[in-house]
């Protein structure tokens, strides 16, 4: 009993998504995470900015917000001051130095902290400078 | 001699199933919505990292301001608007951090006929800093979204950031006044923050009637408080978005063409005998309008700008969030026809404006200016001299001193009509008084139902309004007056 109250818990908070736009759309979700001023700052850096959506059982807390965080600045290859994160459109941005790690790389190193959270990412877009949004690498 | 046959009934029959054919036939070749005729295949948009410098907004099919410009003929309309974020005022001193379309709010107004083809370019400019101003919101992700067009959201609705600019085209398939905003989440922050138009695309043959007055009303709601930081803009403090009354839909202000009671000082022009037409968009985001001219009654409502939807002798017309409607009216006498949300908490927070068709004079006034008036005095107190200015810029629209009635009371001898203590309650809580105090009810009545609006005084305020209305009152008669403010 306890665990059909608790899916349906989830999925009444999923449902209960605040006044947004469709998140569907990829842009929406990089929209959702993009700052202009971490990005400006990245790319000073020579840093470029990825863009996922987060896929799997995602509750729409501040808490989860601040778990999400720490477990992806916990992460060397991301720029800690970097981390993004809209539970709201499912998204996270973060810098990282591409003379140090691929795209790829930074999802994998991701994707293993959220593990524990039964999350995996999606990747939506790669920002390499200004005004750059691209497709991620293959 | 020739016997007259009878025809075969089956030959009867398919002579009927011929005519019906012929004429399904006919129907669907004049049928003006033929999905087989619209142009459902937009090509892909375009995003760059190209970044426009010119105006902000451009396009033969643009007009800026109520008035709206004839149909341009050309069978493509190549319309540019820029997204900016800019201060704005939207009511005497209250300096908003708005985001815009074409840097102004509402965003300009397109103009188009069905079957035309809208060649679309936006460049996110929020990252420029305006003149004069440092006090902007960040730059962010922003994009357009047509409610005109029928193309996948996911290509042309796309988000860019600043810097980039997009391109795409569609052709207008169904006439109608269709609102356009930017679709980026927070959609709700976006639109309370300015990021709102409309484009108007008329039939293919034009509309039933001959208006000599075009119009365009936008209806918004603003959600400001003063800025946290307590930053202030030409002298005057900052106001930022309002985010939990947002949410809530507890608006600040209510009003049409992005300014509070802004049709008041600057009414629509129009004379007697004339047919005004007046395109009329509630953007919301969250409110619904009753959108009400009093003095006349709508010869033909066209709900969402379609002549197809057309209704007769309507007085008040309802549009829910981003709803539209062609509203058309004669008007009979020479006066201020006045636009009202007629839900009266939406006109008291500003929902309210006027078509001038010139002014009926009464008998008194007539006499009073054939007199040599004296100049008017000035108060030396400081608190009345602020509170005069105060009173010249937020009230004249509504009131005068010593010059008549106009959408409110003469207040020359106000204080003398009224106690101390009623006045400031009335400048303070008008809306409370208009449910409790007999006099409030009255002078509502009185005064064609258009309700005082709560101006959120504070009681500093209030004290400085209460000065100069003293002053005023222990002047000699007719020693002062207020100016010709307002309309």
């Amino acid at each position: 009993m306890r665990i059909i109250l608790c899916a349906g818990g989830l999925l009444l908070a999923l449902h209960a998504v605040p006044a947004s736009a469709c998140g569907h759309c990829v842009e929406d979700k990089v929209a959702a995470v993009y700052d202009h001023a971490a990005a400006q700052q990245a790319f000073a850096r020579k840093q470029q900015v990825a863009f996922f959506g987060i896929d799997g059982p995602l509750m729409l807390d501040e808490q989860t917000r601040r778990d999400l965080e720490a477990l992806a600045r916990g992460i060397p290859l991301v720029d800690q001051a970097s981390v993004r994160i809209s539970l709201e459109s499912a998204s996270l941005s973060v810098a990282f130095d591409p003379r140090r790690a691929s795209f790829a790389q930074v999802q994998r190193a991701l994707e293993r902290k959220l593990e524990s959270k039964k999350l995996t990412l999606l990747p939506l877009r790669v920002m390499e400078g200004p005004a750059k949004i691209a497709q991620p690498p293959q | 001699m020739y016997a007259i046959r009878k025809p075969p009934r089956l030959a009867l029959l398919c002579a009927a199933l011929l005519m019906a054919a012929c004429k399904q036939i006919a129907t669907q070749a004049d049928d003006p919505y033929d999905i087989g005729k619209m142009d459902l295949k937009p090509v892909p948009a375009k995003v760059t990292s190209e970044r426009h410098k010119g105006p902000f907004a451009e396009g033969n099919a643009l007009s800026m301001g109520a008035e709206l410009k004839p149909l341009d003929p050309a069978p493509v309309k190549t319309v540019r608007l820029d997204t900016t974020h800019k201060i704005i005022e939207i009511a005497p001193g209250i300096k908003f951090s708005a985001w815009t379309f074409g840097d102004q709010v509402p965003g300009p107004t397109i103009r188009a006929r069905v079957g035309d083809k809208i060649r679309f370019s936006m460049t996110n400019r929020s990252d420029e800093v305006m003149p004069g101003v440092q006090f902007v919101a960040a730059p962010m992700m922003h994009s357009m979204d047509f409610h005109a067009a029928m193309v996948s959201p996911q290509d042309k609705y796309r988000s860019i950031a600043p810097g980039q600019t997009i391109e795409f085209e569609f052709t207008v398939n169904y006439p109608g006044v269709f609102m356009f905003h930017c679709g980026t989440p927070m959609i709700l922050e976006h639109i309370a923050s300015g990021m709102y138009g409309a484009l108007i695309v008329e039939p293919r043959e034009g509309y039933p009637t001959k208006a000599d007055r075009e119009y365009m009303v936008v209806q918004s709601e603003f959600y400001a408080k003063p800025d946290p930081q307590q930053r202030k803009v030409d002298g005057q403090p900052l106001y930022v978005l309002d985010g939990e009354n947002l949410k809530k839909a507890a608006s600040s202000y209510t009003v049409f063409n992005g300014y509070l009671n802004g049709m008041v000082k600057k009414p629509l022009p129009a004379k007697p005998g004339e047919r005004v037409r007046l395109f009329v968009l509630n953007v919301g985001p969250s409110k619904t309008s009753s959108f009400h001219v009093v003095g006349t009654i709508f010869d033909r409502v066209y709900i969402e700008g379609n002549p197809d939807n057309q209704f007769r002798g309507m007085q008040t017309v309802l549009l829910g969030s981003s709803n539209s409607a062609i509203v058309e009216f004669m008007i009979p006498e020479a006066g201020q026809y006045i636009m009202v949300d007629h839900h009266f908490a939406n006109a008291s927070q500003g929902a309210i404006g006027l078509v001038d068709a010139g002014e009926v004079k009464p008998k008194e006034k007539a006499d009073l200016e054939h007199h040599n008036m004296p100049a008017t005095a000035t108060p030396t107190d400081p608190a009345a001299v602020q509170g005069k200015l105060d009173f010249e810029s937020k009230c004249l629209a509504c009131h005068s001193i010593g010059r008549g009635k106009k959408l409110g009371p003469d207040l020359l001898g106000v204080t003398k009509r009224r106690s101390d203590e009623w006045l400031r309650k009335w400048l303070a809580t008008p809306e409370k008084m208009l449910e409790t105090d007999a006099d409030a009810k009255a002078m509502l009545k009185e005064y064609n139902n258009i309700p005082m609006p709560n101006q959120n005084l504070s009681s500093a305020e209030i004290d400085r309004y209460m000065k100069y209305f003293q002053w005023v009152d222990s002047q000699p008669i007719g020693v002062v007056h207020s100016g010709e403010g307002g309309h």
